[in-house]
C-alpha cells in the first residue's frame, strides 16, 4: 500500500515537473476576454470587434471566447478612460481608432492618450478613394482642384468630424494645392452618402467598401484613391502620388490597447495571438473582403507609429484653425 | 421584378415553416425588448448576430427585423400603463395613453395601440413594397435646409403641446434645446456645456431624460398622497378593456396621419421615430376637432404616434434596402448584419436577391399580424398589471428606469443624471411647466442647430438657401403657419366675444 | 406658496440659467471658418430664454390672483427622491442589489407603512428578480459588487 502511494506521489510530482515548462509559458486568459470599444452595435469598431472574436473562435486561437462591450462616448474618451481605470485587468483590451488619438488633442475632457494606456498592435489599415457623383464634369483628381482653384470655396466636401481622416485629406490637398473647398460635417456616415447622391455636395472621402456598391450601380465614380499602392478592387484609379499630389496617403488605423500596468508577459502574450490571426486565411479573407490593408506591427511599432501621427495631427489641425488642448 | 410575382415568390419563402418560426421568434423577442426602457432593438440585434450564422439568411433577417418592428409595439405596453416609456418614440404615447390609463381605461389605450401599429405597419410595408426605389430617389433630394425646415416645423408644434401656459411651454423648450447642446460640437470640437465631465462628452441620452421627466417624476408625485391601495383604477367592462366602435370611428384619420407622416419620415435617413411620432400627434391635434382633449386622454393621440413610430420601421428600410445607406441606430446593425453575412446592400441589392428582399416583405406582412393577434387578446392581461398594489409597483417602477437606463451606456454617472432629471420633472409638473416640448426641444435640438449650420455652410452663409428650396420653403411657410394658430383662436375668441356684445 | 411666488423664482432661476448661457457661449466663436461657430446657437437660445423669462417674471409679479401650488404632499415626494439618490449613490459601494433592496424596503415600510415583514419580502423578491432577469438571463450587467459580479 505504502509503495503504490509513493509511487502515485513520484508519478504526481514528474507530471508536476513536467507540466511546469508550460507555467513558465506564462499568462493565459481564463476567463472571457472584455473587448471594449467605443461605438454603438453596428459602428465600425463594433463590427471589427466582433468579427475578430468569431475569427478568434474559428482558428482557436484563444482558449476562451471574446466579449464586446460598448463604452460609448465622446469619440473613444469614455472607453478609453474606461480601459484606464482598469489598471493591471488581464482579462480587458480594447479596439481602438483614429479618433482615440486625436480626441485628447483637441479635447480638454480626454484625458487618456494611447501612452497613458499599454498598447498591444496595429491592425488594420483602412484606405479611402476619394468619389464624386457619377455626372460630375471631373473625370480626375487634378480636375476637380482646378475646378476648386477657379472658384475657392465653392465646391463642398461632406464628411466626419474636423478631426475626421476626411478632413485631415482635405486639409493636406488644400495645403500642397493652394485650392480651397468648404467641408460640410455629417454625423452618420448614411447621410454623407446621401449628401454626395442627392447633388448637395461635390465629393466626399469615402471607403471602398462602402462606395463598392454604389460605383458598381453606376452612381459614383472615383477619382483618386488615399493609399500607398492600388487596391485589388481598383486596378485603373490613379493613387494621391500617382495623380501628381505629393501628400501622404492618410489611413484610418485601427488596433488593439490593454490597460495600463499589464505586465510584460501578457503584452508578449497578446501581440503572438493577433500576431498568429492575421497570418490566418480568415483574416486574409477578411481583409479582402472589407478592402482593408494589413497594417500590423507589433506594440513596439505602434508606440512609435502613435508618436508620428500626433505630432502630424497637431500640426494639420492648427493650420486647419483647430483649437488645440494639449 | 414585377411586384405581384415578387410578393408570390416573398410568400413562398416566408411561409417556409422554418421562417415563420424566426418571424414569431423575432416579434416575440422585439416586443419584450420593445416593453424594456433602455434595452433596444440595436443591441438586441447586435447581441444575436453570432446566432444568425447558423440559419439560413433569409430567416436571420426576417428574425431581425421582426425584433426591429416587434419592439415598437412593445414600447407602447409600459408607456401606457406605467408613464414609462419603453422605447424612446414611445414617449409621445406617455402623454394620451397613460392619460387614458388614469381615467381607467387603459384597456383601451392598448387596444387601439395595437390596432394603429397594425394598420401602419402595414402600409409601411405596402409602401416599402410598391415604390421604394422611386422615393428613395426623392429622398435623396432632401438634404440639410429641407431637415432644418422638418425640424422647424417639429419645433413649431410646440405651440399645439402647450396647455394653459405659452410662456411656460417654450421656456421648457428651450431648456430642451439647450440640454441638446451638451457636448461635443461635431464641426468644431468644442466642448459645451460639459462642465468637465468626460461623460458628457458625447450629450445627454434621450432616453436618461425621457425616463427621468416622465416616469419617475410620475413615481414621485404619486408618493405625495397617502397611498393605499392600487395606483391606477382597473379598467372594468368590456368598454374599457378593448377599444370601443366610437373610438375605432374617432381615430379614422389617426390611421391615415399616423401611417403615412411615419413612412415618409422613416425614409429620410436621420430622421427616426421620435421626430415621426412628435409630428404625427402635433398633425392630429392641429386637425383635430376637439384639440383641448389631447394630454387629457384622447384615443387619438394614442393612435397618432404609434402608427407613425410603426409605419417609420417599414420607411427607414427604404434607404437601407435600395442604397444601402442606413438611415438609424437599428438599420446601422441590421446593415452590420447584412454585410457580415456577406451580403452587399446598396442600389442593386433588390434586384441581385430577389429572394430576400421579397421574403422579407413578406414576413412583414405575417410578422404585422402575429404581432396583433398576439397583443389584443394579452391586452385584459397587461391591464391587470395595475391590479399591483403600490407598494411593489412603485419601486418596480424605479427598478425598471435604473436597470433600463445602465442597460444603455453602463455608466453610472447615467443614472444620477436620470435621478436629477427626475427631480426636473417632478418640480415641473409642480410648477405648471409640460414636459412633453422639453423633450420636443431636446429631441429636434440637436439635429436642427446641424442642419442649420450644414445648411449655411453649403450656402457660404447665405440665409437666403433656405428660401429658394422649394420642399425647405414650404415647411418652414407651414411651420409659420402653425405658430400662428394660438394668435388665429385668440382673434376668433375676440371676435366672437365681440359679436356677443 | 402662492403661484405668483413660484413662477417668480422659477423665472428668476431660469433667468440665471439663461445668463449662464450666454456667458458661455459669448467665450465660442460665433462664426467658425467654414460658417456658423459653436456659440451661435447657444447664444441665441440664450437670449430667447432670458427674455422669456423675464416676462414670467414680469407677469409674475403683475398678477392679480395667483392660483396656489399645491405644495402639501411634496415632503413625502422629496423624502422617496431623496431615498432614491442615496441608493443610487450607494451602488458604487454596495452594488444594486443591496442598494435596490434598501430603497424598497424604505419605500414600504416608511412611505406606505407596511409591517416590516412584508417590505422585507417585497425588496428581496423584487431585487432578486432584477438580478435573475439581467444579470443572469438577459447578460445586462447592472453596478455590481462582491458575489453579484459576473464572471
Amino acid at each position: 500500500m505504502r509503495k503504490r502511494i509513493a509511487f502515485a506521489a513520484a508519478a504526481a510530482l514528474a507530471a508536476l515537473a513536467a507540466s511546469a515548462p508550460a507555467w513558465a509559458q506564462g499568462f493565459k486568459p481564463t476567463r472571457p476576454v472584455e473587448v471594449v470599444v467605443h461605438t454603438g452595435p453596428g459602428g465600425g469598431s463594433d463590427v471589427l470587434a466582433r468579427a475578430v472574436a468569431l475569427m478568434m473562435e474559428k482558428e482557436k486561437l484563444l482558449p476562451v471566447r471574446m466579449q464586446v462591450v460598448n463604452k460609448t462616448g465622446g469619440g473613444g474618451a469614455v472607453a478609453a478612460a474606461y480601459l484606464a481605470e482598469k489598471k493591471g485587468d488581464q482579462n480587458t483590451l480594447g479596439f481602438f481608432t483614429g479618433v482615440w488619438l486625436a480626441g485628447p488633442l483637441t479635447s480638454a475632457e480626454a484625458k487618456v492618450t494611447l501612452r497613458d494606456l499599454t498598447p498591444i498592435a496595429r491592425l488594420v489599415l483602412e484606405p479611402a478613394v476619394i468619389a464624386v457623383k457619377s455626372d460630375a464634369p471631373y473625370k480626375s483628381l487634378p480636375e476637380f482642384i482646378a475646378a476648386a482653384k477657379k472658384s475657392p470655396g465653392q465646391l463642398k466636401q461632406s464628411g466626419g468630424s474636423v478631426t475626421s481622416r476626411d478632413n485631415v485629406v482635405r486639409q493636406l490637398l488644400q495645403k500642397s494645392t493652394g485650392a480651397q473647398w468648404a467641408f460640410i460635417s455629417f454625423p452618420g456616415g448614411g447621410e454623407r452618402i446621401a449628401a454626395l447622391l442627392g447633388g448637395h455636395v461635390n465629393m466626399m472621402v469615402i471607403e471602398p467598401a462602402e462606395a463598392g456598391e454604389h460605383i458598381r450601380a453606376g452612381n459614383m465614380r472615383v477619382l483618386a484613391q488615399v493609399t500607398d499602392k492600388r487596391l485589388p478592387g481598383f486596378p485603373n484609379v490613379p493613387t494621391l502620388k500617382e495623380a501628381g499630389f505629393d501628400v501622404p496617403a492618410v489611413p484610418q488605423v485601427r488596433g488593439v490597447v490593454a490597460p495600463p500596468a499589464i505586465p510584460r508577459e501578457n503584452v508578449a502574450y497578446w501581440e503572438d495571438v493577433f500576431h498568429r490571426l492575421t497570418k490566418t486565411a480568415s483574416w486574409q479573407k477578411f481583409l479582402a473582403d472589407n478592402q482593408f490593408e494589413d497594417g500590423y506591427q507589433n506594440a513596439a511599432e505602434l508606440t512609435r507609429f502613435y508618436d508620428e501621427f500626433t505630432g502630424r495631427m497637431r500640426g494639420i489641425l492648427q493650420e486647419a484653425g483647430v483649437k488645440l488642448v494639449r | 421584378m414585377d411586384i405581384l410575382s415578387g410578393l408570390m415568390q416573398g410568400f413562398a419563402v416566408a411561409l417556409q415553416p422554418v421562417n415563420l418560426l424566426w418571424c414569431f421568434v423575432g416579434v416575440v423577442l422585439g416586443t419584450v425588448v420593445g416593453v424594456m426602457p433602455g434595452l433596444g432593438p440595436p443591441a438586441t440585434i447586435a447581441m444575436l448576430l453570432p446566432l444568425t450564422f447558423l440559419m439560413n439568411p433569409a430567416g436571420a433577417m426576417i428574425m431581425l427585423a421582426g425584433i426591429y418592428y416587434g419592439a415598437k409595439y412593445g414600447g407602447s405596453t409600459t408607456s401606457i400603463l406605467l408613464n414609462v416609456p419603453g422605447e424612446s418614440a414611445s414617449v409621445v404615447t406617455c402623454l394620451d395613453g397613460y392619460a387614458m390609463a388614469r381615467k381607467g381605461r387603459a384597456g383601451a389605450a392598448l387596444g387601439i395601440a395595437a390596432i394603429a401599429s397594425f394598420v401602419a405597419g402595414t402600409v409601411g410595408v405596402l409602401g416599402l413594397m410598391l415604390i421604394a426605389p422611386p422615393l428613395a430617389k426623392v429622398a435623396l433630394a432632401f438634404s440639410a435646409p429641407e431637415y432644418f425646415s422638418l425640424m422647424a416645423f417639429g419645433l413649431a408644434m410646440v405651440v399645439l403641446l402647450a396647455g394653459r401656459s405659452m410662456l411656460k411651454a417654450l421656456l421648457a423648450m428651450l431648456v430642451g434645446l439647450w440640454i441638446a447642446g451638451i457636448g461635443t460640437d461635431p464641426f468644431s470640437t468644442t466642448s459645451r456645456f460639459t462642465f468637465g465631465r468626460l461623460e458628457l462628452l458625447s450629450g445627454v441620452d434621450f432616453v436618461v431624460v425621457a425616463i427621468g421627466v416622465f416616469a419617475l417624476a410620475e413615481v414621485l408625485a404619486c408618493m405625495e398622497g397617502r397611498a393605499e391601495g392600487q395606483a391606477l383604477p382597473v379598467p372594468k367592462g368590456l368598454r374599457n378593456l378593448l377599444p370601443t366602435l366610437q373610438d375605432l370611428k374617432d381615430c379614422r384619420f389617426a390611421f391615415v396621419n399616423g401611417s403615412v407622416l411615419g413612412f415618409l419620415i422613416g425614409v429620410l435617413p436621420g430622421a427616426g421615430s421620435t421626430i415621426a411620432s412628435f409630428i404625427s400627434y402635433g398633425v392630429e391635434k392641429a386637425v383635430s376637432r376637439r384639440p383641448q382633449e389631447f394630454g387629457k386622454g384622447a384615443v387619438e393621440g394614442v393612435a397618432a404616434p404609434e402608427g407613425a413610430n410603426n409605419s417609420e420601421t417599414g420607411g427607414a428600410l427604404v434607404p437601407l434596402l435600395t442604397l444601402g445607406i442606413p438611415g438609424s441606430g437599428t438599420t446601422a446593425v441590421l446593415l452590420a448584419a447584412l454585410v457580415l453575412w456577406g451580403f452587399k446592400p446598396g442600389p442593386l441589392f433588390i434586384s441581385e436577391n430577389p429572394s430576400l428582399f421579397w421574403g422579407l416583405v413578406a414576413s412583414m406582412y405575417i410578422g404585422n399580424v402575429m404581432l396583433l393577434v398576439l397583443n389584443l387578446p394579452l391586452v385584459p392581461l397587461f391591464a391587470q398589471v395595475l391590479r399591483t398594489p403600490g407598494f411593489v409597483l412603485y419601486p418596480l417602477i424605479l427598478g425598471i428606469s435604473i436597470v433600463g437606463v445602465y442597460s444603455v451606456s453602463g455608466s453610472l454617472f447615467d443614472v444620477s443624471l436620470v435621478v436629477a432629471f427626475g427631480l426636473l420633472g417632478y418640480l415641473m409638473r409642480k410648477l405648471d411647466y409640460p414636459a412633453a416640448p422639453l423633450v420636443l426641444g431636446l429631441v429636434l435640438g440637436g439635429a436642427m442647430e446641424r442642419a442649420l449650420r450644414q445648411s449655411l455652410m453649403m450656402s457660404q452663409g447665405d440665409l437666403s438657401i433656405l428660401a429658394t428650396r422649394p420642399i425647405c420653403a414650404v415647411m418652414l411657410s407651414l411651420a409659420l403657419l402653425i405658430l400662428l394658430i394660438p394668435s388665429f383662436n385668440k382673434l376668433n375668441a375676440w371676435r366672437l366675444q365681440a359679436l356677443e356684445e | 406658496m402662492r403661484a405668483g411666488n413660484a413662477d417668480l423664482w422659477s423665472g428668476l432661476a431660469l433667468a440665471a440659467l439663461a445668463g449662464y448661457i450666454i456667458v458661455q457661449a459669448s467665450g465660442w466663436d460665433y462664426t467658425g471658418p467654414d460658417g456658423p461657430g459653436a456659440g451661435f446657437f447657444p447664444l441665441w437660445y440664450g437670449i430667447a430664454m432670458a427674455a422669456l423669462s423675464a416676462a414670467l417674471v414680469a407677469s409674475s409679479v403683475l398678477r392679480s390672483a395667483p392660483e396656489s401650488v399645491d405644495w402639501r404632499g411634496a415632503g413625502r415626494a422629496f423624502t422617496v427622491w431623496l431615498a432614491l439618490a442615496l441608493s443610487v449613490a450607494a451602488f458604487k459601494l454596495v452594488g444594486f442589489v443591496i442598494g435596490f433592496a434598501a430603497l424598497t424596503f424604505f419605500m414600504v415600510v416608511v412611505m406606505y407603512r407596511r409591517p416590516a415583514v412584508v417590505a422585507a419580502v417585497v425588496a428581496v423578491a423584487l431585487a432578486a428578480g432584477f438580478y435573475v432577469l439581467f444579470q443572469r438571463l438577459l447578460d445586462v450587467n447592472l453596478p455590481c459588487v462582491w458575489i453579484f459580479c459576473p464572471g
